[in-house]
């Protein structure tokens, strides 16, 4: 089912038949109620941009049990988290809530591309996802002071996010590097 | 009136002129800004949204809290914030269990979330709580005799049901038009105006693909409607358009190179902003249209 | 007496066994009072089923029978028989569901389920313990019939009735007959023109001598049951005077109102004096007022203005142009029409269905004239459309090049309707059909969820649409975008390429779902009868009784009952005709003895209970110096009200007496306050 694998034929009976259920677990709570009717896949933008995997289509490897294959494709992170599947899907799926929950069961099995782990360790490091250096300078070109008034100008807020950090699953899952957290350490991400 | 300004990290670290489009003319119209201190991401999708539903909730419903503690509502340029904290905040409303863990995490920190605060975007609060009139009224230029194409961003519009200050017809929106024509503007349509601009996840993913499928939408948008600029209701969305139209350019993949800024950096420029302050640091030169929108003749 | 209650739990294959310890709640039954045998059976309803209990009666173990089954809507007579059969009163019956109320509802919970059969048993033997024998009554029947709605579904229920040599009323709310069909084109699966099939059935109802025809009509009020009912029938005001009114249309013609026309599907306008559609049955006009202009100051029932110059009244056009005198204004017509009773015995419901409005459907872009519903279409095709049949898109009267149809359109949609229209992909390749024989050089696409063909020559219909050419694209349609100048943007996703796909259109039709008609639930309410979730009128049941209702003497037929096409709304409406004509041919039908009676020492003539019976069953009436009530048995429709109400306890429901009632209460409450019954 995606076009790079060397397996071209998917053995159905080799499905994970525990998928749906992990995936509604993870948030993808209506997942079944999805008839392939493809209109989300009609307006998505992954689905207009040429990646293999998209909303329907995901939808459907769930269902069979394709974890494998899902794992192996890193379409799913390309989701603009649009939603305007979830706003046309006829029968309320919330598709972008499966992309959701799959990228959930992709960060337990640490299969997440490079940017996203950067992404999750600048809001650790820094309170923002995303940050640039020399953002100071560019600030005060436009009149404002170095910092915005957020967490990286507050150290007591950044602590903050971090306690509410230290109690998510990011903890468990030890996919960044966080303050007492050994697990981090030992894995390569 | 009052409103908490979340600022987001797209505007704050690459664009802080549209930060300073806000801070010029919200309080111009009345609308006093209170800083919302040691705010934090919102956090964005890649991040907590793709780890755990209640870590995401969290950290957005602190973000809630800064602005219920001083009885506040948020405002945001940005469409990714927009979405992500108005998404939490509709999770958190439904689900009274989602709610009960998210305190649990944040009664350590002292706070509580209660609910009580809104989330609208820049645009859409300006729509629904300033007279327009009032807007025409505080107007310093106009932007008489200029075509502009409109980009509202995906986040402004859906899923419409989690918005406060959603669009009747999410599919044909009209707040972003009604507040350029308010403006002086002339608003030209085109086909693929609610089209996903290619920024957000595709774009740390495949910057390829991401820009040509912006690639289709700027076709659409020189062909049918072949404005003097672009403006856009979500930050994202005005650096996506702003920066990858020089690549595309150098590619040769387009002939033109349209500028574009922020419905809320026009705004400042009209209302007498200062230009290297408001729109100071935009990529495909706006210079051209900010000497026409400053010029004598418009005033 | 003590009773010698038998109680028998129904398997009911694995429906009841899968999820309740049948053994057990059989063990459990022989210990409760009253009880003289208790047994099982896989299926109680079948022959040797049945014949446990009879066995039991002939011996003389059991006088009270309990049957612990399925539901009393369909069972309870099959099982009443069999007491009939074995020389006992049926009324000493009594039914516990097992099934409906416990195994399904709590599947999966056996021991939970368990404990609830024995909680309805002990209920249900409760009452049983306390049963009298009940005599049956018999009604004579009024030998007449209601048919509401004259479709092609009623049409053909009233002409069956009127065949068999019975009264017929055939009331539809439009001034004409012939319902949703008349607008159609051409018919599948043999294309015949829908005019050629159906006006002769207009006529033929609107000649025949036992149909009487009330067009322009509602239903205002129902009173009464099986055999007797009183329907209290509003014609609305037209402001014409039929009896004068030939139809000849000049006062149409001079009208100066105008609004959309319902007959185009709002394609183009009719004017405020109408007449439905040319083929209408009966032709006559109608003043629609909203839309009226009132012309030369001619107000409806008010002198007309004198003309200064001339000294002559001034009279509206309309009135000007008639040669019958039908048309006078200044006649004090009652803006409500004009409300009278009629009596029948039986009722059938053919009230049909609305195609939805292209507008709530945002995403393709309902604004543009050139996206337009399927039903829409139907008229621009047909002969007598606002196009007298030209294939013209609406934006600029072009023939459009590319056409798309996109199926589903608020059919399983959980937004809108989540039920399969049913009759959707038949009508988009009927329609892509006609365009694509008459004009070959037209582009039809229709875009599907699925291609649903089930019906007798249909999928032979489908092959012959794709040999035309017709593409099939397998993909529900995501968005559609207004194009500079009139054109649209169709995209999709092709599941059979996996690809999204575009397609530039001109002419852009919804197959929208069919929907139950305006005002169905409130029609449904005054005949006392329910609506499914999908808003349709329910059946008794799906498979056994498809056209009866849960109020006896009302019938369905077509699309009130849910979407159905043609060939099977008619089989439907005669298998109703036929259900309505055995009360009428039978004359006299039983009704059940559940009714109630005063005890006139108890009663204080309070008379609380007068006002609140539906059916004006009671009375106060003076018995030896003293008001009391008074209940007339033949109208009692047993329902309660009045028992329930009555503060002086005076009111016994038979079948439904105080103590009975109080008896299963206890039985449920004292195990349920106590835990776990063992
Ligand atoms: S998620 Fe919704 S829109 Fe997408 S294929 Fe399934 S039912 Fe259709
Ligand atoms: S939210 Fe993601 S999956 Fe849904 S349409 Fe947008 S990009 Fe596609």
């Amino acid at each position: 089912m995606i076009s790079e694998s060397e397996n071209i034929v998917f053995n159905l009976s080799e499905g994970e038949p525990r998928f749906v259920a992990q995936i509604k677990e993870l948030g993808g709570e209506e997942i079944l109620e999805c008839i392939q009717c493809g209109k989300c896949a009609a307006v998505c933008p992954m689905a207009l941009a040429g990646f293999p995997i998209f909303n329907k289509k995901l939808i459907q490897a769930i269902f069979l049990g394709a974890r494998e294959a899902l794992l192996d494709d890193s379409s799913i992170w390309a989701c603009q988290s649009c939603n305007r599947c979830t706003e046309i899907c006829p029968r309320d799926v919330r598709p972008f809530e499966i992309i959701l929950a799959m990228r959930r069961v992709a960060v337990r099995e640490f299969a997440v591309p490079a940017m996203s782990v950067e992404g999750l360790k600048s809001l650790y490091d820094v309170g923002h996802a995303v940050y640039l250096k020399d953002s100071g300078q560019t600030r005060q070109k436009v009149g404002l002071p170095e910092k915005p008034p957020s967490v990286i100008a507050f150290p007591k807020a950044l602590k903050e996010l971090q306690a509410i950090l230290h109690q998510s699953a990011l903890w468990e899952i030890g996919i960044i590097p966080m303050e007492g957290n050994e697990m981090a350490d030992t894995c390569e991400v | 009136m009052k409103v908490g300004f979340f600022i987001g990290c797209n505007t704050a670290f690459n664009r802080p002129d549209l930060e300073q489009a806000v801070r010029f003319s919200y309080p111009h119209l009345g609308v006093e800004i209170d800083d919302l201190e040691g705010q934090s991401c919102c956090p964005s999708w890649g991040t907590m949204p793709s780890v755990d539903l209640a870590g995401w909730s969290a950290v957005s419903a602190r973000n809630f809290c800064l602005a219920e503690e001083k009885d506040l509502d948020i405002v945001t340029v940005c469409g990714s914030c927009y979405g992500s904290l108005a998404e939490t905040r509709h999770s958190l409303q439904k689900d009274p269990d989602l709610r009960e863990k998210v305190n649990g995490i944040l009664e350590g920190l002292g706070r509580n979330y209660r609910g009580s605060a809104n989330v609208y975007q820049s645009v859409g609060y300006l729509y629904k709580k300033i007279d327009i009139d009032k807007v025409r009224q505080s107007l310093k230029y106009s932007l008489a005799g200029l075509k502009v194409a409109l980009q509202p961003g995906c986040h402004t519009l859906w899923p419409s049901k989690i918005y406060v200050d959603r669009e009747e017809d999410s599919f044909h929106p009209h707040i972003l038009k009604d507040m350029c024509q308010a403006l002086g503007a002339d608003v030209a349509d085109y086909s693929r105006m609610t089209d996903c601009c290619g920024m957000g996840g595709m774009r740390s993913a495949d910057m390829e693909r991401s820009f040509n499928l912006l690639n289709v939408k700027l076709k659409s948008i020189k062909e049918e409607a072949d404005p003097d600029l672009i403006v856009t209701g979500c930050s994202s969305c005005l650096i996506q358009i702003d920066t990858a139209q020089g690549q595309l350019y150098k590619d040769g993949k387009i002939k033109f190179q349209i500028p574009v800024l922020h419905y809320m950096q026009l705004l400042a420029l009209c209302l007498g902003g200062e230009p290297e302050k408001v729109a100071g640091l935009a990529k495909t030169s706006v210079s051209g249209v900010i000497n026409k929108i400053r010029g004598d003749s418009n005033v | 007496m003590v009773s010698k209650t038998g109680v028998y739990v129904c398997h009911c294959g694995e429906n009841i066994a899968g999820s309740v310890d049948v053994a057990k709640v059989v063990n459990y039954s022989t210990t409760l009072p009253g009880v003289s045998v208790s047994r099982e059976y896989l299926f109680m309803c079948s022959d040797p089923g049945q014949e446990l209990i009879r066995k039991d009666i002939e011996a003389g173990i059991v006088d009270r029978v309990v049957v612990a089954a399925c539901t009393p809507r369909t069972h309870e007579p099959i099982f009443r028989k069999a007491l009939e059969d074995a020389g006992l009163n049926q009324y000493l019956f009594e039914m516990a569901n097992i099934r409906d109320q416990d195994s399904w509802a709590h599947w999966g919970d056996k021991e939970g389920a368990t404990q609830k059969a024995q909680r309805l048993i002990a209920s249900a033997v409760a009452k049983a313990n306390l049963l009298q024998p009940l005599q049956q009554r018999y009604v004579e029947v009024e030998k007449s019939t209601l048919v509401v709605g004259a479709g092609v579904s009623g049409m053909f229920a009233a002409l069956d009735l009127a065949g068999m040599g019975y009264k017929v009323w055939l009331l539809d709310r439009n001034p004409s007959v012939g319902g949703n069909m008349a607008k159609l084109d051409k018919t599948f699966p043999t294309n015949d023109c829908s005019a050629c099939i159906l006006t002769p059935v207009m006529v033929q109802v609107a000649n025949h001598p036992n149909i009487e025809l009330l067009t322009y009509s509602e239903v205002e009020a129902v009173n009464g049951s099986i055999g007797n009912f009183n329907v209290t029938v509003r014609k609305k005001q037209t402001y014409i005077d039929w009896d004068k009114c030939t139809g000849c249309g000049d006062c149409v013609t001079a009208c100066l109102g105008k609004t959309d026309n319902e007959f185009n599907e709002g394609l183009d306008s009719r004017k405020a004096l109408y007449i439905a559609f040319p083929q209408a049955v009966p032709k006559r006009a109608v003043l629609d007022q909203d839309s009226c202009i009132n012309c030369a100051g001619s107000h409806i029932g008010k002198e007309h203005k004198i003309n200064a110059k001339s000294g002559e009244p001034m009279l509206a056009p309309c009135e000007k142009v008639c040669k019958t005198g039908a048309c006078d204004r200044t006649l004090a017509h009652d803006s409500g029409g004009e409300s009278f009773d009629i009596n029948v015995g039986t009722i059938i419901v053919a009230s049909g269905y609305q195609a939805m409005p292209k507008e709530p459907f945002k995403e393709y872009s309902p604004d543009s004239p050139n996206v337009i519903t399927c039903m829409q279409l139907e008229r621009i095709l047909s002969a007598t459309g606002p196009t007298d049949g030209e294939f013209h898109r609406p934006s600029d009267g072009q023939k459009p090049k590319t056409v798309a149809f996109i199926s589903c359109v608020g059919s399983r949609d959980k937004n809108h309707h989540v039920y399969c229209s049913k009759v959707c992909c038949m009508y988009m390749l009927k329609e892509a059909r006609l365009i694509k024989e008459k004009y070959p050089e037209t582009e039809v696409y229709i875009f599907f969820i699925d291609v649903r063909t089930p019906g007798k020559d249909f999928e032979e219909y489908y092959n012959y649409c794709r040999e035309l050419g017709i593409k099939i694209v397998r993909g529900r349609v995501g968005a559609v975008d207004q194009l500079p100048g009139d054109g649209l943007r169709v995209r999709a996703y092709d599941v059979d390429m996996d690809t999204p796909v575009t397609l530039e259109a001109d002419l852009v039709a919804l197959a929208t779902a069919m929907e139950p008609s305006a005002g169905l639930a409130d029609l449904g309410r005054k005949l006392g009868i329910t609506c499914g979730s999908e808003g349709f009128l329910k059946e008794v049941h799906t498979k056994l009784y498809p056209v009866e209702t849960s109020v006896k003497g009302i019938y369905i037929a077509g699309c009130a009952q849910g979407p159905k096409d043609i060939p099977e709304s008619v089989s439907q409406s005669r298998a109703a005709s036929s259900a309505a004509a055995v009360p009428l041919t039978a004359g006299r039908v039983p009704v059940e003895p559940f009714s109630s009676s005063v005890d006139q020492e108890k009663c204080s003539g309070c008379g609380i209970c007068v006002p609140l019976c539906p059916y004006s069953a009671i009375s106060r009436e003076e018995i030896d110096g003293k008001v009391r009530a008074g209940i007339e048995i033949a109208l009692c429709a047993g329902c309660g009200v009045c028992a329930a109400a009555c503060p002086s306890l005076a009111i016994t429901l038979q079948g439904f007496t105080a103590d009975q009632i109080f008896a299963q209460i206890d039985a449920l409450t004292s195990v349920a306050g106590g835990g776990p019954i063992d």
